[in-house]
């Protein structure tokens, strides 16, 4: 099986997220890889280990996101991954059917057996990867998968639905996958080992163009309203009242 | 373009919450526009469903075997079939294991703009206006959906009493035939696996209510699971708890435990010592304990400062009231 | 990645080994059982340390891997201590195996999530190394942060990550702090650059971090000025005394109850009289490992009216609190294998002292003990206070 497995970096929310006085751009201070993704890389990499075949990782760069992606493909590198290739986009862009777009076609051409992507990201307002490359590869898709394992003619998958049930399909590949969670927790990969993959890992770098979709703009990112810090107090049967009204502002009841 | 169209979120024959919620939000915004709401509802057998969709102008039921349990390939070419019939402008789908599938894929279809995680909706010159959570509930986002979009809608973001009316909307009852869609598929059903009924993954509830050392006794457990039953949640514990054989493991909340993030937490006779705080990640805290200074209060929406004990008994009573009142 | 067979295993295994001091000394293991007799989870754990030496010379590392024995250790020291052939347990046999479980990729889920943001960012919690210093900000008065501007000082105070971020354990760096006021100390903090010491690191089998938190906190310090080091950590004063200098460093290095002590005159002269009964717990890398027991002992006698009682356990056979090796990041892990944690044990004995205070003095400690009187029912009995805190009472 030739599987392949998308990065993207995201805003680290360790540190502070800052919005211009516009809001009209978002300022990160730092960024990590997104955690969904890392759950599919680990994925294809159990299956490499399951299956057999070949785990190509790639990982989407632009211009505010160039050497931070180098680390995580070179994870993935020392975790059992064959090969690490960068995309850098020609402009950063939020716009999911965008970015789908413009990786459409570069993954066409390299054929791949399967593809597995992570179902969300913490920027993942406008669109959503997995199932619109799906659609522009004209690719089966499903997402919401935790576990995935190949039979003879089709790849059995697990998706997780709502209450704790799981839903068994067969996929028919080529497909594209949407990975929640890794069958198994990440593995751990030693600080020194991950230095080591960083200095040695060959990561291929192609250029992308990123088409422009009209309909859909960002007007304005603003903070949520912070609640106060209310404390009650009283005869319990005054504060039961209380606690109720604000069950109902919560929604619960 | 005038219709809102709510796509239903069926699981096992009954209609899913968020449906209603979105039902209400769409009549609204369809009274704006002056279209009609429109409810597709795919799968077989489901005409007993359709007299709750009242809230519906219309209701398009497409039904086939095949349709029985939701698969994407074939859930997803019923669809883009039906909005290229109704052509709404506004299309409403649950963010779920259900809904998210299905967007991406008939937006990229039919290049529909698509925005993912809306907690509100609005009517702007004709434009949508939506409001998408985003960064970890850290910032909000406003996007502009040029003249039509499809919205996939969080949970709890609507009240769902107005979309909970009985009545007897319109109903199209259409086979995938009717609509040119084939029946051979690129992801076949296979089954579904049920968890046992005694593993309750608390990561996954919405609502919890959890206990610490402040419910004093083992025997006073009872309590909290009363209240977590009329509110229909589930009950965890911080570590002493758990330590104490209170609670199983599965239950415990906190570092050495599971992360809750659902709607509310209700932590009681817990103090929010840091290994524990670090587990909830709720979107709303209420914690009751009878020490003002707890650190817990640092994480509540709403701080309770009373002997848990003495508050439970009357809250359950009340809660009753409220849900059936 | 897997490991390919057992030889390989075996051979990275022992090429770790070999760059700890006496590390050989293994092969004069007389098997006597000393080290698991002593051992704080000796009844629980599957392979003792005498265990483990014989599934190391047997060759079936793998089977002691499996068994998850290499996480059921608290760095005590205790089993080193005692070895009568000096084989350097805690240093080095249980580290290098624990590192092969870290190449496995499996080690236990909360201690890799500890690992993993020690590294990205320079702390266990996950908190940005931005607000290291925050604690700062709760005290009423200035201190110095060395920088650009402020590059020299006599003392260089390091609260270590429990000491700057948890909120329980600020207040005992809180405390030093202003002790170091009174007495008019020249002192600062490195400030936000300042990273995990490492020990936990070191002993966790991360030996690839270690280094890196070493290379990294040793360039920060050589931009500044400053005559000796004071730390409130317990692990963070034995790495710098012990292991820094291994890659160069040369200053010297002094946990803060013996800076109480080398103050003691002035401090008595200030100390009002205090109403408590107090038992002293001695911190395995204050008292075994570097053999600092009369410094906090003579510091609570001065202070009046505190009436001093011993528990049985005490000096070099003190009850470690289970916090150290990443002990503190093993919790659900260990509590699959016991049914009461060393902390509860080591409270109750304190109880039984009939001492309303738990004097500790490795920051570990706070959140071990005071947890376990929660578990154990004893929080109204007794109270646990940090010798810098005691101090302070005993001041104001």
């Amino acid at each position: 099986m030739k599987i392949c497995a998308l990065i993207r970096m995201v805003p680290d929310l360790v540190e502070e997220l800052e919005i211009d006085e516009n809001g009209t751009e978002i300022y990160p201070s730092m960024y990590i890889a997104n955690e969904r993704d890392e759950q599919a890389v680990e994925e294809a990499i159990i299956l490499k280990e399951k299956h057999g075949g070949t785990v190509e990782v790639v990982g989407i760069a632009d211009d505010e996101v160039s050497t931070e992606i180098d680390e995580p493909l070179a994870m993935a590198i020392a975790k059992g991954a064959d090969k690490a290739m960068k995309v850098n986009l020609s402009r950063p862009t939020y716009k999911r059917a965008e970015l789908a777009k413009a990786l459409a076609e570069f993954l066409k051409e390299r054929e791949y057996d399967l593809i597995l992507t992570g179902i969300q990201a913490i920027d993942g307002f406008a669109g959503m990867l997995g199932p619109m490359l799906a659609t522009y590869m004209g690719l089966p898709y499903i997402g919401n998968v935790v576990y995935a394992e190949l039979k003879d003619d089709h790849l059995l998958v697990r998706k997780e639905l709502e209450g704790g049930v799981i839903g068994e399909y067969k996929v028919k590949l080529p497909a594209v996958i949407g990975i929640v969670s890794a069958e198994k927790p990440p593995r751990f990969v030693p600080f020194a080992k991950l230095r080591q993959a960083m200095k040695s890992a060959e990561i291929e770098e192609f250029d992308l163009d990123v088409p422009e979709i009209e309909g859909l703009e960002v007007e304005r990112y603003y903070e949520p309203p912070k609640p106060e810090i209310v404390l009650i107090e009283g005869e319990p049967e005054e504060v039961a009242e209380k606690l109720i009204e604000v069950m109902k502002e919560i929604g619960v009841l | 373009m005038k219709d809102v169209m709510v796509v239903a979120d069926v699981m096992e024959n009954e209609i899913q919450e968020i449906t209603f919620e979105m039902l209400g939000k769409a009549k609204e915004l369809a009274q704006e526009t002056g279209g009609s709401v429109v409810t597709v509802l795919i799968g077989n057998k489901l005409d007993g469903l359709v007299s709750n969709l009242g809230a519906s102008d219309t209701v398009i039921y497409v039904e086939d075997e095949k349709l029985e349990n939701f698969t994407p390939e074939f859930y997803r070419r019923v669809l883009s079939k039906v909005i290229e019939k109704v052509n709404p402008k506004i299309i409403m789908v649950g963010n779920t294991a259900f809904g998210t599938d299905l967007a991406g894929l008939v937006a990229a279809e039919l290049d529909i703009p698509m925005v993912t995680s809306c907690m509100n909706l609005a009517l702007r010159d004709g434009d949508i206006l939506a409001t998408s959570m985003a960064y970890g509930g850290k910032v909000l986002v406003d996007l502009v959906a040029k003249e039509r979009g499809m919205f996939v809608i969080n949970r709890g973001s609507f009240s769902s009493d107005a979309g909970k009316v009985e009545g007897s909307p319109n109903v199209e009852k259409l086979s995938p035939a009717d609509l040119g869609v084939s029946l051979e598929d690129s992801i076949e059903f296979v089954g579904y696996i049920k968890p046992e009924v005694e593993d309750v993954d608390i990561s996954k509830a919405e609502i919890v209510v959890a206990v610490g050392r402040g419910i004093g006794d083992e025997s006073n457990i009872e309590l909290a699971e009363e209240l977590a039953e009329v509110l229909g949640g589930v009950v965890a514990g911080s570590r002493p708890v758990i330590d104490q054989g209170w609670l199983p493991r599965t239950r415990q909340v906190g570092r050495s435990g599971k992360t809750v993030a659902g709607k509310l937490y209700l932590a009681l006779g817990i103090s929010g010592a840091t290994e524990h705080v670090e587990g909830v990640k709720a979107k709303n805290v209420i914690a009751v304990n009878t020490d003002p200074s707890a650190p817990i209060f640092r994480i509540s929406r709403v701080g309770a400062v009373v002997d848990v004990l003495e508050l439970l008994p009357v809250l359950i009573d009340k809660i009753s009231e409220a849900k059936s009142g | 990645m897997r490991m390919d067979a057992d030889s390989s295993m075996q051979d990275t295994y022992f090429e770790r080994l070999s760059e700890i001091p006496n590390s050989d000394k293994y092969r004069q293991c007389l098997q006597c059982g000393t080290c698991g007799g002593s051992c704080p989870y000796g009844i629980a754990t599957p392979f003792t340390p005498r265990r483990m030496i014989l599934a190391i010379r047997a060759n079936i590392i793998d089977e002691l891997l499996e068994s998850g024995a290499q996480w059921l250790c608290t760095s005590c020291y205790t089993c080193s201590y005692r070895c009568p052939s000096k084989i350097p347990l805690t240093d080095g046999i249980i580290p290098a195996l624990r590192e092969l479980s870290l190449l496995e990729g499996n080690p236990p889920e909360e201690l890799a999530a500890a690992l993993v943001n020690i590294a990205r960012y320079g702390n266990p919690f996950k908190e940005s190394p931005r607000k290291r210093i925050n604690w700062t900000k709760e005290l009423d008065f200035e201190i110095k942060i060395l920088s650009a501007k402020e590059k020299s000082t006599d003392v260089l105070f390091i609260p270590e990550c429990f000491g700057a971020y948890h909120r329980r354990c600020k207040e005992v760096t809180k405390a030093m702090v202003e002790i170091f006021k009174i007495l008019g100390v020249d002192f600062a903090i490195l400030g936000n650059d300042e990273r995990c010491i490492g020990d936990l690191t070191r002993l966790s089998g991360e030996f690839g971090l270690f280094e890196d938190l070493v290379e990294k906190n040793m360039k920060v310090m050589s931009k500044y000025e400053f005559n000796r080091v004071v730390t409130i950590d317990a692990h963070a004063y034995h790495a710098l005394k012990h292991e820094y200098p291994k890659f160069g460093f040369d200053k010297p290095v002094y946990h803060h109850t013996q800076f109480l002590a080398e103050n003691l005159e002035t401090l008595k002269s200030m100390f009002n009289e205090l109403d408590y009964t107090v038992t002293y717990h001695d911190a395995c890398y204050v008292g075994r490992r570097n053999g600092i027991y009369d410094e906090p002992r003579n510091v609570i006698r001065a202070i009046l009216g505190v009436k001093f009682v011993e528990m049985k356990r005490i000096r070099e056979n003190a009850l470690c609190c289970g916090g150290g090796g990443g002990g503190v990041w093993l919790d659900s892990f260990i509590k699959e294998h016991l049914q009461e944690r060393p902390a509860e044990d080591r409270v109750r004995e304190a109880a039984a002292t009939g001492a309303d205070v738990l004097v500790t003095s490795c920051i570990l400690d706070i959140p071990m003990f005071e947890d376990a009187l929660k578990v154990t029912g004893l929080e109204g009995q007794l109270v646990v206070k940090d010798i810098s805190e005691l101090v302070l009472e005993a001041l104001k």
